[in-house]
């Protein structure tokens, strides 16, 4: 009776089963090799991201520039590594909005099961909704900049959230701990966060940070089309976008900023799919 | 069955409607007077004054939106602030090419990815299925924008494709030339999704008890595979095609703006850049209500196709 009692304070540990899985073990390495760049930008780099240099515009990797320069002369390693700090800082507010978000919709969902219904069908028609619409129309009320992207990204991965929380929620519900709870008098508020919330959250976190590929890569497409923060911020699906208009003469910029989106986008969309076999493996 | 429809319908309305009050929102918003916006740059102070009250802007905001509506369900969406042209004729006129887009994408796409699925279910774990669940996890995280810049450095150094705008009718060789870059590119992001979902169902029915029936009857690997195995694997798959419509839409607006193409997606990108409001809010509340028009069809659609949906309820 006493293990139905203590709750689970931790999702349980992945790196033995990742151990088995070499790709997503790589991934997860690149993913913090690229967090801990761009985190650590400022040390990493003696150039400024912003100081432009017009004489040595648009040169090739080397000649003292590792990745070479871009239209502007601007170091093109020192504006990925800033670039990179941004759409992973965009990323991670508009994940946890859409994770706060999602994540309340489906505990209530899951709570007051008079909701249920209405939400839930919300939340499916918004599921496959195209996420860029999400970012074009916040881009017309608000205007093209910080706080529309971050919205979009919420919104965008919000309904898969809400989906996944309310279905943890669901079989926490059915435990003896809640109707216990309920018995003792204690407030709605207090149950759904220590009794729900704290019980539920495990997959809702897993979850959340798949779904961070996803909201990188709306994030830096955003920013591609110019719906995103504006010139000179470097942000890698501008400076991807900025690279266009010398495709021909400097392919490298754009090529650059695009294969770090890829490489984190990719890396998240692996390390996901090795958890969901994990997942799968368990379930069985 | 006919409940379970009505229910989607239902919601779907309050969507819609949920749509049009973002459309109304996004002319509210507007840091200048909307009658300014709507008379353009060359309205004069009565023009403004009457566009003022043909539009009830005295009255309160719920009136307001129900007038919105009106105007909206009659095809009047107002007119560009930039130059002044009706946002319902150029809505109109950037249909075709989105839907033709669209239709190319999926004509190529569909098939292609199926074939991969089909072949990575019959060799589970060969070369082909593994080549095939790399190039899926590849397809879904590559940004669309840098497969279109790829490609038109591909095509700019071969020269063998034109690389901006659309050309002829689609059975001319100008208008295939033109659409072959951006089909090609929009069409990447379908084939990782199916083809991973025609993997899935496909090597499950392998091991159905129908299946095994035919294949003891003698019937030839081929027909159980394509008649019996495919029969039913294929039907969560054309769920997920319907599924795909959204991201097939979202992946239409960057494939358009990278490749110049004349459709909806560019119209809408351009306008929010250019702060065209009228604009911007026609073309997206066009592709938001035609994702949930599309939908409820697909849905429909399921509902014919699959008997089982239907006994459920």
């Amino acid at each position: 009776m006493s293990d139905t009692l203590t709750l689970p304070r931790r999702p349980r540990r992945l790196p033995p089963r990742l151990r088995r899985n070499p790709m997503a073990a790589l991934a997860l390495g690149l993913l913090l090799a690229i967090a801990l760049a761009a985190i650590f930008a400022p040390l990493l780099t003696s150039f400024d991201p912003y100081e432009t240099a017009l004489r040595q515009r648009l040169q090739g990797p080397g000649n003292g520039h590792l990745l070479g320069t871009d239209s502007q002369g601007r170091d093109m390693l020192t504006r990925l590594l800033y670039g990179a700090r941004t759409t992973l800082m965009i990323g991670c507010a508009g994940t946890a909005f859409g994770a706060l978000l999602g994540g309340s919709i489906g505990l209530c969902a899951a709570f007051y099961r008079k909701l249920d219904g209405v939400l839930m069908r919300l939340v499916d028609v918004l599921l496959s909704f195209p996420s860029i619409l999400f970012g074009l129309s916040l881009a017309a009320i608000l205007g093209p900049g910080l706080d529309s992207l971050i919205l979009a990204v919420g919104l965008s991965v919000m309904p898969g959230i809400a989906r996944i929380s309310r279905g943890a929620a669901l079989s926490v519900m059915t435990q003896d701990y809640i109707e216990s709870g309920r018995a003792i008098g204690l407030p709605d508020h207090r149950l759904l966060t220590r009794y729900l919330l704290a019980n539920a959250y495990p997959p809702i976190l897993t979850y959340t940070t798949l779904a961070f590929g996803d909201a990188i890569l709306l994030a830096a497409t955003l920013g591609f089309l110019g719906l995103g923060l504006q010139p000179p911020t470097a942000e890698l699906g501008g400076i991807a976008a900025e690279g266009r208009a010398f495709l021909f003469i400097a392919p490298h910029v754009s090529t650059a900023a695009s294969l770090l989106i890829f490489a984190i986008v990719l890396s998240f969309n692996l390390l996901g799919d090795a958890l969901r076999d994990a997942g799968d493996r368990r379930a069985q | 069955m006919m409940v379970r429809l009505l229910r989607r319908a239902a919601v779907s309305l309050v969507v819609l409607t949920g749509v049009l009050l973002i459309g109304f929102l996004m002319l509210q918003v507007i840091p200048a007077d909307p009658a300014v916006a709507i008379a353009g740059p060359q309205g004069t102070e009565a023009e403004i004054e009457a566009i003022r009250r043909h539009l009830g802007l005295d009255q309160p905001l719920i009136v307001q939106f129900l007038y919105y509506l009106q105007r909206v369900l009659s095809g009047d969406m107002g007119h560009s602030v930039i130059n002044n042209a009706s946002v319902s004729a150029e809505l109109l006129r950037a249909i075709g090419p989105t839907v033709e887009l669209m239709c190319a994408a999926m004509l190529w796409a569909v098939p292609t990815a199926l074939a991969l699925g089909i072949l990575a279910a019959l060799r589970r774990g060969g070369i082909i299925d593994r080549m095939v669940m790399t190039l899926a996890v590849m397809g879904v995280s590559i940004p669309v924008f840098w497969v279109g810049l790829l490609m038109i450095q591909f095509a700019v150094r071969t020269r063998a494709f034109p690389i901006q705008g659309r050309g002829g009718p689609l059975w001319t060789l100008d208008g295939l030339s033109h659409i072959a870059l951006p089909a090609t590119a929009l069409g990447l992001i379908l084939i990782g999704p199916i083809a991973r979902m025609t993997r899935t169902t496909l090597s499950d029915a392998l091991h159905a008890d129908h299946v095994r029936t035919a294949r003891a009857k003698g019937a030839s690997e081929t027909r159980v595979v394509l008649n019996h195995a495919l029969r039913t694997a294929i039907l969560p798959v054309i769920t997920l095609i319907g599924l795909q419509i959204g991201s097939l839409m979202g992946g239409a607006v960057v494939t358009e703006t990278i490749f110049s193409w004349p459709g909806v997606g560019r119209l809408a990108v351009g306008a929010i850049i250019a702060g065209d409001y009228p604009m911007a809010q026609g073309a997206i509340i066009f592709l938001a209500s035609a994702f949930i028009i599309v939908n409820v069809a697909v849905d429909l659609l399921n509902e014919l196709a699959d008997p089982r949906l239907g006994a459920r309820t």
